[in-house]
């Protein structure tokens, strides 16, 4: 089973530096939290799915794609009841939506999703040792930055083995078809003490091996893929940044993108 | 020659833990040669291990007396890195030791540490990765190699730290026959380098190139001696858990001089001394057709495709299992043989075809009605164990049925007896011995009394004593009646238990009958790159119709 999400291509984003892509991603995120109006917000998510689109990393996107429909539409359909504008189109008792809030509800998912998508494209398009080297790079200690990379790593190892458990459960009798929601709640237990167990045993092996590897958290080591900032990195942060103080003027000085003033 | 690795009277008892696990170990292997370590589980073999590498006692704490020391230095007062140059080892768990994300990066993981520059890296990843015959994988993600080359990727990235000593506890325990071969054949080339190499195996099928053979037993070396003269003492090998070569066996049991462990010698041994007239290969057939009862699985043109794979993992795959039936399922890793069994009881259901059980179709059955049917023991018991005692262990499948106090105790009593667990019920199944959990797991799918019973590599990770344990476990519970269904690497295991086997490759059956049928046809089973065992090639050119020492000897007497 094979749940890791970066893709190993080779295309402008995966050549940058894995620090212009984490800065960059943070400059994008503030850009998408200049606009509220759903229009903008569907200009920028279209340009980070063209950016997906030239780093061929549509289908890591594709992988999540349940999780990016829920996000645009729950918000799109829960935003408008807890937020009020003047041109009410619809109420009902206590319930109001109006004209605004419904296409502030719309902005909202996008933006949740432009958000998800840009982490996305980050993931797939940097190796772990480079977000790992990267973080280093930017001064951040050894262990922290080695921990972040660990974190991610793990995730697919656990999904595997939790499948396992899952089935070896489930031929022992174990019922997760039940509608019953009590029977049910007691499927927890069989299901989350083997995971414990074999997560603790795992990361005590890899302990193990990374002692023996030489291997200790505080000392300098040789980065093979030593991360180099190139014109083309520097190119592509002084455009996200240009944008991003065309997007402030946009809505501070002009109050562009707007359906909701006063709201993030 | 100089000793490359000096152990002075060491003992060693972990933390918490009252018996020492080594006592008052002394031994010397000098540098260039190849040491196997043979012995029962829990004997310390990976204990003294970790001692040579320094884990123990920095990473696992507890009461160190002696010293070891590799090439005049102490262990215990090397930094890690130091040590890393000195002693590299490799485990047996090839996941666990790989943590990035593309080969040649798992390589460059622990030359990077030792602060190498990254051209001697470079030449370190090319002349490492053709040395384990990975250099076509170089940019490959390191999760979907297969576990002969995962673990070949593991020996490489310890050897690219270019250690004095190489040491390796069970490196091919979890492989299939082509991958053992491929990392045995890694092993003879450091050994023709003469590097010195210490590797933990208890078949002596993969360590007969070693020079010296220690074997341990309770924490002690009982014997250190060349490995010819130690593998012909069968009463001691077997006095330490550890499995006698059969032909050494059968030869003392007919009194025939030598003690070859190899075919070739046991033939050439029988050809010199005239000591036997080979008979024609007859009644295979007859008196080895297992007794058949009634159908009860059957998979009729069965193909399965995962979600998202590209190829079948299943083709076209027609099988009738009787009752009384005793199944071996061989083949290479990848070749379905878990993917089939999955099939069975429902947890998998085919993409074409149909899978039955007692003629109804498994996608008719709910899921905990069929694990009534055809209980399934995972590879690895840690992933089912959860409960605080044995009894509640082996009752859960009684209780989420809704079964009476009184039955579930009955039947759990009846597990436990029959898997020789009796007075460990208030046991922790947690503080269990690895052999103990695996018969823990076993017993708590047969309280259920399914009447098919499957099991996943149930002898990785034991010794032989427990090994034997368990398949004699297997085989009365076959003969009180349930169907019994193993999968295996271990071929002495298919050829003197199952009435049956099943070879598969590539997601097809290209074998499918009585054991000895199978196992006669040397050539149909090399195009799966599977050997049987020395005995039973030597029993094929006998003649003989038998699979076991006793067996043949009775054969061969008459």
């Amino acid at each position: 089973m094979n749940v890791s999400l970066f893709q190993d291509h080779d295309s402008w984003l995966h050549r940058l530096d894995p620090r212009t892509k984490m800065i960059g991603a943070i400059i994008l995120f503030a850009i998408i939290l200049s606009f509220n109006h759903p229009l903008f917000m569907a200009g920028i998510s279209l340009g980070i799915l063209a950016a997906a689109f030239s780093a061929r990393s549509l289908s890591a996107l594709w992988k999540l794609r349940y999780i990016l429909v829920l996000l645009v539409a729950f918000s799109s359909i829960l935003w408008p009841f807890f937020s009020e504008g003047p041109t009410t189109i619809w109420y009902w008792k206590f319930l109001k939506v109006s004209r605004e809030s419904l296409l502030f509800g719309i902005a909202m998912g996008l933006r949740l999703a432009a958000f998800v998508m840009t982490s996305l494209i980050l993931l797939a398009t940097t190796r772990n040792e480079d977000m790992t080297n990267g973080l280093i790079k930017m001064k951040l200690p050894y262990p922290v930055a080695f921990a972040l990379s660990t974190a991610l790593r793990l995730v697919p190892t656990f999904a595997g083995a939790g499948a396992t458990i899952v089935q070896a459960q489930v031929s022992r009798g174990l019922d997760l078809e039940s509608k019953n929601i009590v029977s049910r709640f007691g499927t927890l237990i069989p299901l989350a003490v083997p995971m414990f167990v074999s997560a603790i045993r795992y990361t005590n092996l890899l302990a193990m091996a990374l002692e023996s590897r030489g291997f200790t958290p505080d000392s300098p080591r040789t980065l093979y893929y030593e991360p180099t900032m190139g014109r083309r990195d520097w190119a592509t942060l002084a455009a996200l940044a240009l944008i991003l103080v065309v997007s402030l003027y946009l809505r501070l000085g002009l109050g562009v993108g707007v359906v909701m003033p006063g709201r993030m | 020659m100089p000793a490359s690795v000096s152990i002075e009277s060491l003992s060693f008892a972990y933390r918490n833990a009252g018996t020492r696990v080594l006592k008052d170990l002394s031994a010397q292997i000098e540098e260039g040669t190849f040491i196997a370590l043979m012995g029962h589980s829990g004997a310390g073999k990976s204990t003294l291990c970790c001692a040579m590498n320094g884990l123990v006692p920095r990473f696992f704490r507890g009461n160190y007396d002696g010293r070891v020391t590799v090439e005049g230095k102490k262990v215990t007062k090397c930094g890690i890195v130091e040590l890393s140059k000195m002693v590299g080892l490799v485990l047996q768990d090839f996941e666990a030791q790989l943590f990035s994300t593309n080969v040649e990066l798992e390589i460059a993981f622990g030359p990077e540490n030792q602060m190498l520059s990254r051209e001697i890296i470079r030449e370190r990843i090319d002349r490492y990765l053709s040395f384990v015959g990975l250099e076509g994988e170089r940019h490959r993600d390191s999760s979907t190699l297969s576990g002969g080359q995962k673990q070949r990727l593991a020996i490489g990235s310890v050897l690219a730290m270019e250690p004095r000593v190489l040491v390796m506890d069970e490196p091919v325990t979890d492989l299939d026959p082509k991958g053992r071969e491929a990392i045995l054949s890694i092993s003879g080339r450091l050994r023709d380098q003469k590097r010195t190499l210490v590797v933990v195996d208890n078949e002596y099928e993969n360590i007969i190139k070693a020079d010296r053979i220690w074997l341990m037993k309770e924490g002690e070396i009982v014997a250190q001696d060349s490995s010819a003269s130690i593998l012909s003492n069968a009463p001691l090998l077997e006095s330490c858990g550890v499995m006698a070569p059969p032909t050494v066996s059968l030869f003392h049991a007919m009194s025939w001089p030598g003690s070859p462990f190899t075919f070739e010698d046991a033939k050439s041994l029988l050809k010199e001394g005239n000591l036997v007239t080979r008979r024609e290969k007859s009644g295979f057939e007859e008196c080895h057709s297992p007794r058949k009862g009634n159908p009860l699985l059957e998979a009729r043109d069965l193909s399965f495709q995962y979600p998202g794979s590209l190829v079948l993992s299943l083709r076209n795959i027609n099988l009738v299992i009787h009752e009384g039936e005793f199944v071996a399922i061989l083949g290479e890793n990848g070749s379905g043989k878990t993917t089939l069994a999955k099939h069975l009881n429902g947890l998998l259901t085919p993409v074409s075809g149909e899978m039955l059980v007692e003629s109804r179709p498994t996608r008719a059955y709910r899921k905990p009605e069929l694990a009534r049917q055809v209980g399934y023991v995972f590879q690895n018991p840690d992933h089912q164990i959860f409960a605080p005692s044995v009894r509640e262990e082996v009752g859960f499948g009684l209780k989420i049925r809704g079964e009476k106090p009184g039955i579930i105790e009955e039947n759990v009593g009846r597990a436990l007896a029959a898997t020789g667990l009796e007075g460990y019920e208030d046991k922790s199944p947690f503080l269990l011995a690895r052999g103990e959990r695996e018969r823990v797991a076993v017993a708590s799918v047969l309280a259920v009394k399914p009447r098919v019973i499957i099991l996943d590599e149930p002898t990785t990770g034991l010794d032989y004593a427990h090994q034997l344990e368990t398949m004699r476990m297997l085989k009365s519970l076959n003969e009180e009646g349930h169907i019994i269904i193993i999968i295996t690497h271990a071929m002495w295991i298919a050829e003197s238990f199952a009435t049956r086997t099943i070879v598969m490759r590539q997601g097809e059956i290209i074998t499918d009958g009585p054991t000895r049928r199978v196992f006669a046809d040397e050539r149909g089973l090399s195009e799966t790159s599977l050997v049987p065992s020395a005995l039973v090639r030597l029993s094929n050119w006998l003649g003989t119709a038998s699979l076991t020492v006793e067996g043949m000897v009775k054969e061969l007497q008459s």
